[in-house]
């Protein structure tokens, strides 16, 4: 990954009449973590970073862009938005064309090729209380800290987000350019949980998310990180009529997780950003990725990868698998 | 809001359907205590005229807004107590049902249990009455046209009667002439009246029929819309000969090339035609018509040097450049009349169809006995020299009917009559010749068809009660293998020919109609009439009726009448002029929908489109409330729930829901 080699790029971008504004990563003011970075001006490039620590999914910002979504006929054409995509950022991307979240003409994707970015949770585990801001990159399949002026070397199963170690899509599928170089498909870890939580008992599966759903906070920290979490107005806040109510208790929190959940179904791309903005530490992909295996298993549909193919929840087959249907 | 919700409860008996396992007066004391609710009874029979008196009379003197009734499924009579409540001029979807029957004393035994249900079901059911909204139903306009699908006897009748009421008719056949299976019959039973001289008038008049507009070589391609305003496209297949030159007088088929040595799909294969070719002289329209798949000219690209039959064509019809061409077409009703398929003989190999020439079925011998038939009449075997006139004739009935081996169970209905009218029919052109019917049972129920099974008998064919096993050859004869089981006798009879009485199947292609019709077909493969008894001609699509075979196997006269009670039904729409459609229609909050379109998707009417909204300035879904069912799947699909269906809006659902889901045994609210 040569950093100055998408700086560059994105200089260029910038400097085209029909870009308005680039949306990456900059370096961030605290530990581990990275900042969103809105640029205007191809002068302010060197302030763009791509490392292991951009773990949030900038897919996110487009959908909030008021008029990028579901374009007026006959509208002038509006400048477009470039934005940087890991290989899931863009996956996120190809799923908010396909329910028409995001008019593919209005975006520009920089492809960042990606080696996988780091877990919150693990880092702070290695480093603990760190403060001051850190750098990070890739190294031989490896991830490098400069921390408190030393350099530290991990091997990327012990840093890097659970996702990430068996990432399908390191590369973006769906990019405009692709300033730096292809990474290759590496399987670290074959990511088994799901498998594992089914085979226990319903009421050992009840008593872990009993647990779990009582440490959520509904800060909704997850939701906002979500790049297909992007309904102006969430149904689960609403007042009338109430899906939710508003207070914070197992109830409610599993009622939120669930319904979260169900709505992803066939649409997540498992990016994994939700589980990173997590600060209780919700294992949420598992949810995610329980249902999204179940969708890959009854009706072999994977989202985020054809933004010509219609949307899982709205398109169905005469002989789509329907067994559980009573 | 400012108006009070006053809640009436009717807690139906039905006999004692519900009130031997449900007690109907506990529930009514239950429910008289719910919030909102002003008043509870409960009567042996709500939906008698006295029961629905009680709850007029109440909605009058105690001005009452809301109606629960407690009683049976509302597809029962949802309809019967929306008209009460019209009647006592409340809005009639002020009503909610809850069914206490059906999802309780019917499928409950444990009476305490049932009636803990009963009054969980009921203040349900209150909860959401509360939150209903008085609605309207639109009407539209009925489009006065009516679409007969098939030119069969069924197809024409219908269309002769709604023509004649005055309505427009598009009468759309497959084939190049209208006709369909009755004209292929010689004779028809019990009266033994000529089939052709008893149909080619009508054929003639609905042709000649100024409401009439004959689509003949044509099929359908799409329907859409909804009852009283269809639109279909229909697809003109090129006849490569101009319909309006063409006189119909033949010197292109006597000099085609290919004259002779194309089998006639009329006449089942036994006798030949041109590639340019009329399926039988009495054909409607008249105009000829050239085989796609024979032609040369079409197929290869040459006939010698020039096409004989642009040679000889004096109006010179033939048009080569010839291209389909679609129609589309708006209709208020659509009659189905597209008939039936034969059982195809070689699926029982033991009677050897395939294998011997002799072996024939009762339509080769129908086409065998016509006049204007291959043989002109006479009923011949082989051609040349080996022609030769068979003397004994076996008829084998129930051939592919009443035979699960073979995949139909079903009674085709007309072999034992046309059998003993071929059978008849064989005695008279074949003197002297020795015929008997190998039957299972003889079934004659039907003005005049005893007392022709009867005469047929005394006029000496024999009726032997037993199933053949096989059909084997032995020299130049066939030998039937079969136990007459009323004498417990084996026997090998041998005979000269066998005819093959079989039976009557759905068409082969009757799948393409259900998908774009929607209509639903019955375990026989036959399609689904919406009530066997009350409904026989009615789909379960509005405005889509059944006529003829096509729903169950049928004689003509059964045809005729299922084909003018169609026009009936047809004609009842239409001459309405307007008609409501539903009320509980989808509706858009355009403030939260963001237009993705999942709606649009879903559909299965197309009554969901995104247009762009000048409000939000970006597009939003709309719906039209014509074309929608209030199916409620765009409503389940919407992420952000600002699709809702009228009478089922989340709220309503939630307020049942959250009733049924509260502690205790319905004690408790």
């Amino acid at each position: 990954m040569d950093l100055e080699k998408l700086r560059a790029a994105a200089g260029n971008v910038l400097s085209r009449d029909d870009i308005g504004y680039l949306i990456g990563w900059g370096v961030g003011s605290y530990g581990f973590r990275t900042a969103p970075l809105f640029l205007r001006d191809a002068g302010e490039v060197h302030r763009l970073t791509f490392s292991p620590l951009c773990g949030s999914n900038l897919a996110v910002f487009l959908t909030m862009e008021y008029d990028v979504a579901a374009p007026a006929k006959g509208a002038a054409a509006k400048e477009r938005i470039a934005v940087m995509v890991k290989g899931c950022d863009s996956r996120a991307v190809v799923q908010q064309i396909v329910e028409r979240g995001v008019d593919r003409e209005r975006l520009f994707l920089v492809g960042c090729p990606c080696e996988g970015v780091v877990d919150p949770g693990k880092v702070e585990k290695k480093f603990p209380g760190t403060v001051e801001p850190v750098r990070a990159g890739w190294e031989n399949g490896a991830v490098v800290f400069w921390t408190g002026g030393q350099k530290v070397t991990l091997p990327g199963e012990e840093v890097l987000s659970a996702g990430c170690l068996d990432c399908s899509h390191p590369n973006p599928v769906l990019a405009d350019i692709m300033p730096c170089e292809e990474v290759k498909l590496r399987r670290l870890a074959a990511r088994e949980d799901v498998s594992m939580f089914e085979q226990k008992s319903s009421a050992d599966r009840w008593l872990y998310w009993k647990r779990i759903f009582n440490t959520c906070i509904r800060c909704y920290a997850c939701r906002n990180a979500c790049p297909l979490c992007y309904c102006s107005d969430c149904l689960l806040e609403r007042l009338s009529p109430a899906w939710l109510f508003r207070s914070v208790n197992l109830s409610e929190n599993a009622a939120f997780h669930l319904a979260r959940a169900f709505h992803l179904a066939g649409r997540c791309v498992e990016c994994g950003a939700c589980e990173r903005a997590c600060p209780v530490e919700v294992p949420l992909m598992l949810l995610n990725r329980k249902l999204a295996r179940e969708v890959y298993e009854r009706y072999g549909f994977q989202p985020g990868l054809d933004p010509d193919s219609p949307p899982f929840q709205a398109a169905f087959r005469p002989d789509d698998s329907e067994e559980f249907i009573l | 809001m400012g108006i009070k919700t006053k809640t009436g409860v009717y807690v139906c008996h039905c006999g004692s359907n519900i009130a031997a396992t449900v007690d109907v007066e506990d529930v009514t004391t239950f429910a008289a205590r719910l919030p909102h609710v002003k008043t509870a009874r409960h009567y042996p029979y709500m939906c008698s005229d006295p029961g629905q008196g009680l709850i007029r009379q109440d909605i009058r003197d105690k001005g009452l807004n809301r109606i629960v009734v407690a009683a049976c499924s509302p597809r029962i009579h949802e309809n019967t107590f929306r008209r009460t409540l019209e009647e006592a001029g409340l809005n009639p979807y002020c009503l909610e049902m809850a069914n206490i029957r059906e999802q309780c004393s019917w499928v409950h035994g444990d009476r305490s249990g049932a009636t803990a249900k009963a009054r969980k079901t009921v203040a349900a059911a209150a909860a959401r009455a509360r939150l209903l909204e008085p609605l309207q139903q639109k009407e539209v306009p009925v489009e006065p046209a009516v679409l007969v699908l098939g030119g069969g006897i069924a197809g024409i009748q219908c269309a002769l009667d709604v023509a004649g009421a005055g309505f427009t008719v598009y009468l759309v056949e497959k084939e190049p002439s209208i006709g369909g299976r009755m004209a292929q019959l010689d004779k028809t039973f019990p009266t033994l009246d000529c089939s052709a001289c008893i149909l080619t008038p009508r054929m003639v008049d609905a042709a000649a029929h100024p409401r009439i507009e004959l689509l003949s070589y044509s099929c359908l391609e799409e329907v859409s819309g909804y009852a009283g305003n269809f639109s279909v496209r229909v697809r003109k297949k090129a006849r490569y000969v101009d319909a309006d030159r063409c006189t119909g007088c033949g010197d292109c088929a006597r000099e085609c090339r290919l004259a002779g040595r194309v089998p006639s799909s009329f006449d089942l294969g036994l006798g030949r035609r041109s590639a340019i070719y009329r399926p039988f002289p009495q054909a409607v329209p008249a105009h000829y018509t050239i085989d796609r798949q024979r032609c040369l000219f079409l197929t290869k690209g040459r006939c010698g040097d020039a096409p004989p039959c642009v040679q000889v064509c004096s109006p010179g019809a033939i048009d080569f450049e010839q291209r389909d061409e679609v129609v589309e077409l708006k209709v208020g009703a659509i009659v189905v009349a597209t008939g039936c398929d034969l059982f195809d003989p070689s699926r029982k190999p033991e009677y050897g169809y395939r294998d011997y020439n002799n072996v024939i079925t009762a339509m080769e011998l129908e086409r065998l006995l016509s006049a204007s038939g291959p043989t002109e009449g006479s009923v011949v075997l082989g051609e040349g020299e080996d022609a030769s006139v068979p003397r004994d004739i076996a008829f084998i009935k129930c051939v592919g009917s009443r035979d699960k081996s073979a995949g139909s169970e079903h009674c085709s209905k007309v072999c034992c009559m046309y059998t003993a009218k071929l059978a008849h029919l064989l005695g008279e052109k074949v003197p002297g010749a020795s015929i008997r019917v190998y039957y299972m049972d003889v079934r004659a129920s039907g003005k005049g068809y005893e007392e022709f099974y009867d005469r047929v008998r005394r006029e000496g064919v024999r009726y032997i009660r037993g199933s053949p096993s096989e059909i084997f050859q032995r020299g130049s004869r066939l030998v039937v293998k079969v136990e007459d089981t009323l004498a417990s006798t084996p026997l090998e009879d041998e005979v000269d020919m066998v005819v093959l009485a079989v039976g009557l199947e759905a068409r082969g292609d009757a799948g393409r109609i259900v998908d774009m019709l929607r209509l639903s077909r019955s375990a026989d493969g036959f399609f689904l009439e919406a009530h066997p008894k009350l409904a026989p001609v009615d789909t379960a699509v509005d405005g889509i009726y059944l006529a003829g075979a096509c729903q169950a196997p049928k004689d003509i006269p059964d045809t005729v009448a299922q084909a003018k009670a169609a026009a009936a039904s047809a004609l009842g729409l239409l001459s309405a002029g307007r008609i409501k459609v539903g009320a509980e229609v989808c509706v858009v909050n355009e403030e939260t929908c963001r237009g993705c379109g999942y709606c649009v998707q879903i559909c299965p009417y197309g009554a969901v489109e995104l247009a762009f909204s000048e409000r939000y300035s970006h597009e939003t879904a709309l719906v039209n409330e014509v074309l929608c069912k209030g199916c409620g799947a765009c409503a389940a699909a919407c992420f952000s729930g600002s699709m809702q269906q009228r009478s089922f809006r989340d709220e309503h659902i939630l307020s049942q829901v959250a009733v049924l889901g509260s502690k205790g045994k319905g004690d408790q609210v």
